[in-house]
């Protein structure tokens, strides 16, 4: 019966037209994207490695994109750049190195696409995702205590050691992170997407 | 850029086209017709057209 | 029609008339025993799902206005109890629940018996097992790490295999079908069939493809994720509802003939409305326009379903009183009209701009999945279980428990996050306001979500309650319940 054939191939034709329309033509117009070297000869922007890489695959594993997105939107659309979040709109060709995409779609909290430049300290990551209301009063981010061993001061804390603020009746501690916590707090550091590109200008 | 945006656009003109082209054969060759036909193939004899199949447990008929 | 043709043999038997009924309860019986052992695998595996789906729904709720509630096992944060939450009621709950009413309903459109009854069973277990397996992949932190594409790869190998006996079983009852005419619901049926296996290959492939950029990934995602809910779950649910309403009723579709245009405008515009996900981002304009013109012109899908759906209920809406699988279909389907219009403008770039990454659009999402899709899961539950287990429902009152939680807890839902995520959305684009306030101030909404997603856990423990006693009880000998159709004699001796 051809009025089955019929079926059968409009059905098809429908998903392969947006396959090619929105899988393979995206694809191929990125493809070519590279990084773009300005008049130092620094690339931008550049693969993650090392502890940011690993510190990747955390910031993936433990979900922190169902709440943060990491891109900075046009002037006029929000208010993304007044706030700070960025100095320029995001574009494809700041992604280029990113797999998987963590562009997000939630802002329970802030955008993260340029949180290494907004806050580069480590000291400020790590007691943030320790108990991120000491840093941030009536934030509703998780802690990530298992992150960190917490030690009470007892002599000179190792150099690494990050100290907790004092709270009365308490002991003074200090935290160490894991090595899984010291890799997402380079991820975090790393984040970055201040240099220029032509098409953001 | 703009090849993207002819073959995208164009894709959807192409299958928003042909999608009217079916329906104007399918209106033309009679596909339309006997659609009360369609309509009632989901009733037969034990279950026919104005009896309810359905109901609360418990409920009197 | 106000005489029935019952009626009609009860005052003068014909036997011709006769005959039929009985042929035609005969086949009915036949199908429905035919169908027994994969369809109630596939529902009760779904209820299973559905309640370990609701845990994880409840331990994210509060985690957002309590986030140091279990916050020291790393398996049992937050970024990892959503996502968990998703795939199990998204692949667990909703995929199951849809394949077994498809098999139930493309058996009972064709008129013939479920063929591949012993592999059938088999695809059931291999789906338990790569859910569960992908759950525990997700908590042990070997999530993928995109949305709707949390499980590891391999899960394509099984739903690869899945979907071939699945594919197979309906062509091959399309091909032995005893009936002249296709219904609508089959169009649905089957197209859902093709398209959930390819959407799925094509977006795990390129998702692991080196060569495949970031922006292109986060474009494929959001074709996947959108499409899964619209060329999955939504046609069945569509096909459900227009086999149940006028079968339930019994009285014809109101409009069959523009049915053919629905169905062709949702395939043609559904595929291309899911890059509104990523209106503002870092994309060329194209790709969010196309999304966009997409998810407007899914208005005319919307429209015919609503003309066929609504205006087939005009003059029979004191059947939702009476009947508990019309409550929910018809609650689903009016729902779907709802959520779809909404869905439409919300892609609009003003739209976007307020409630894009704001608490709004996982209003939308719960409305659709849950108000829409589950709801007519639960109507088409309600009305195949007795059939297939040749059993009543055992309580009126648990049904009816279960109506109302579900309903008014996806209500409470949805209204507490709609507005929350508005305001949440005006006060994010203020550059004066700190972003802490936009978080303080759709804390107390946080909560109403939790007692919304209580409600429908309630809800949810009902049904399970009532499924578990229809699963666990004897078939009765004899028929005098309501649900199990009208000539309990005829067809009690047909069954033994």
């Amino acid at each position: 019966m051809n009025h089955r054939l019929t079926f059968y191939l409009g059905v098809l034709a429908s998903i392969l037209a947006s396959a090619i329309g929105l899988v393979a033509i995206p694809n191929w117009q990125f493809r070519d994207l590279k990084p773009f070297m300005d008049d130092q000869g620094y690339e931008h922007p550049i693969a993650p490695f090392g502890a940011r890489s690993v510190g990747r695959r955390v910031y993936t594993d433990l979900g922190c994109l169902y709440c943060h997105s990491q891109q900075v939107r046009a002037a006029n659309f929000g208010a993304d750049i007044d706030r700070g979040w960025g100095t320029r709109r995001s574009v494809a060709r700041d992604y280029i190195f990113d797999n998987p995409p963590l562009m997000g779609t939630m802002r329970t909290g802030p955008d993260l696409a340029n949180i290494g430049a907004r806050q580069p300290s480590r000291q400020w990551h790590a007691l943030h995702l320790y108990n991120p209301r000491i840093t941030s009063p009536g934030s509703i981010m998780p802690s990530h205590g298992f992150l960190f061993r917490r030690t009470n001061v007892d002599g000179t804390p190792p150099v690494e050691a990050v100290l907790l603020p004092a709270k009365p009746g308490e002991a003074a501690a200090y935290i160490i992170p894991t090595e899984r916590g010291e890799a997402l707090i380079e991820y975090l550091k790393s984040l970055n997407h201040t240099y220029e590109l032509p098409e953001a200008k | 850029m703009s090849a993207a945006y002819i073959l995208i656009w164009g894709c959807m003109l192409l299958f928003g086209c042909s999608s009217i082209c079916a329906l104007l054969w399918a209106i033309r060759t009679g596909q339309m017709t006997g659609s009360q036909e369609g309509a009632n193939s989901i009733f037969d004899a034990a279950e026919p057209i104005g009896k309810p199949t359905d109901a609360f447990p418990g409920a009197k008929r | 029609m106000s005489v029935t043709a019952t009626e009609i043999n009860a005052a003068a038997p014909d036997p011709e008339g006769y005959v039929n009924e009985r042929v035609d309860l005969l086949t009915r019986v036949q199908i429905d025993r035919s169908c027994r052992q994969t369809v109630v695998w596939y529902y009760a595996s779904a209820v299973v799902w559905l309640l370990l789906g609701s845990v994880f729904a409840m331990l994210s709720s509060i985690k957002m206005h309590n986030p140091d509630f279990l916050a020291n096992y790393e398996w049992l944060t937050f970024g990892r109890v959503r996502p968990v939450h998703l795939n199990l009621v998204g692949y667990g709950w909703s995929s199951m629940a849809a394949v077994g009413t498809l098999l139930w309903l493309q058996a009972r459109l064709c008129k013939v018996r479920l063929p591949f009854r012993r592999v059938l069973p088999v695809t059931c277990v291999i789906w338990n097992l790569t859910v569960f397996a992908g759950m525990i992949a997700i908590l042990a932190g070997y999530s993928q790490g995109i949305e709707w594409l949390e499980f590891p790869p391999q899960a394509l190998g099984s739903f690869a295999f899945i979907f071939v006996i699945l594919l197979a079983t309906s062509l091959k009852m399309f091909a032995e079908r005893k009936v002249k005419h296709t219904y609508v619901s089959q169009w649905y049926l089957f197209a859902a069939v093709i398209w959930f296996p390819i959407l799925y290959s094509i977006a795990v492939v390129s998702m692991q493809l080196p060569s495949v950029t970031g922006a292109a990934k986060a474009t494929i995602n959001w074709w996947f994720g959108h499409n899964t809910l619209g060329l999955w779950v939504t046609p069945v649910a569509i096909a459900t509802s227009y086999f149940m309403i006028p079968k339930v009723i019994g009285k014809p579709i109101h409009s069959y003939h523009i049915s053919l245009l629905g169905f062709w405008s949702l395939a043609l515009f559904y595929n291309w409305a899911g890059t509104h996900h990523l209106v503002g981002g870092p994309l060329p304009a194209w790709i969010i326009t196309v999304g966009i013109v997409g998810s407007m012109m899914m208005l005319i899908p919307v429209t015919t379903l609503a003309i066929n759906h609504h205006l087939t209920m005009i003059g029979s809406f004191h059947m939702l009183k009476t009947s508990p699988t019309l409550r929910f279909v018809v609650f689903g389907s009016m729902v779907y009209t709802l959520v779809s219009a909404q869905g439409c403008f919300e892609a609009l770039r003003s739209i976007s701009r307020v409630a894009h990454f704001t608490h709004y659009t996982v209003a939308h999402a719960h409305l659709g999945l849950y108000g829409f899709f589950s709801m007519i899961m639960f109507g088409a539950y309600y009305y195949i279980l007795p059939r297939l287990t040749r059993n009543e429902w055992s309580s009126a009152p648990l049904i009816k428990v279960h109506f109302w939680t579900a309903a008014g807890g996806v209500i409470l839902y949805f209204a507490a996050l709609t507005w929350a995520g508005w305001y949440q959305g005006e006060m994010m684009n203020n550059a004066n306001i700190p972003f802490i306030q936009t978080v303080e101030y759709t804390r107390p909404y946080l909560i109403a979500r939790s007692v919304g997603g209580m409600l429908m856990s309630i809800a949810h423990i009902c049904f399970a309650i009532l499924v578990w006693r229809i699963l666990r009880t004897k078939p009765v000998s004899q028929f005098h319940g309501p649900t199990l159709l009208a000539n309990p004699q005829s067809e009690a001796g047909l069954a033994s």
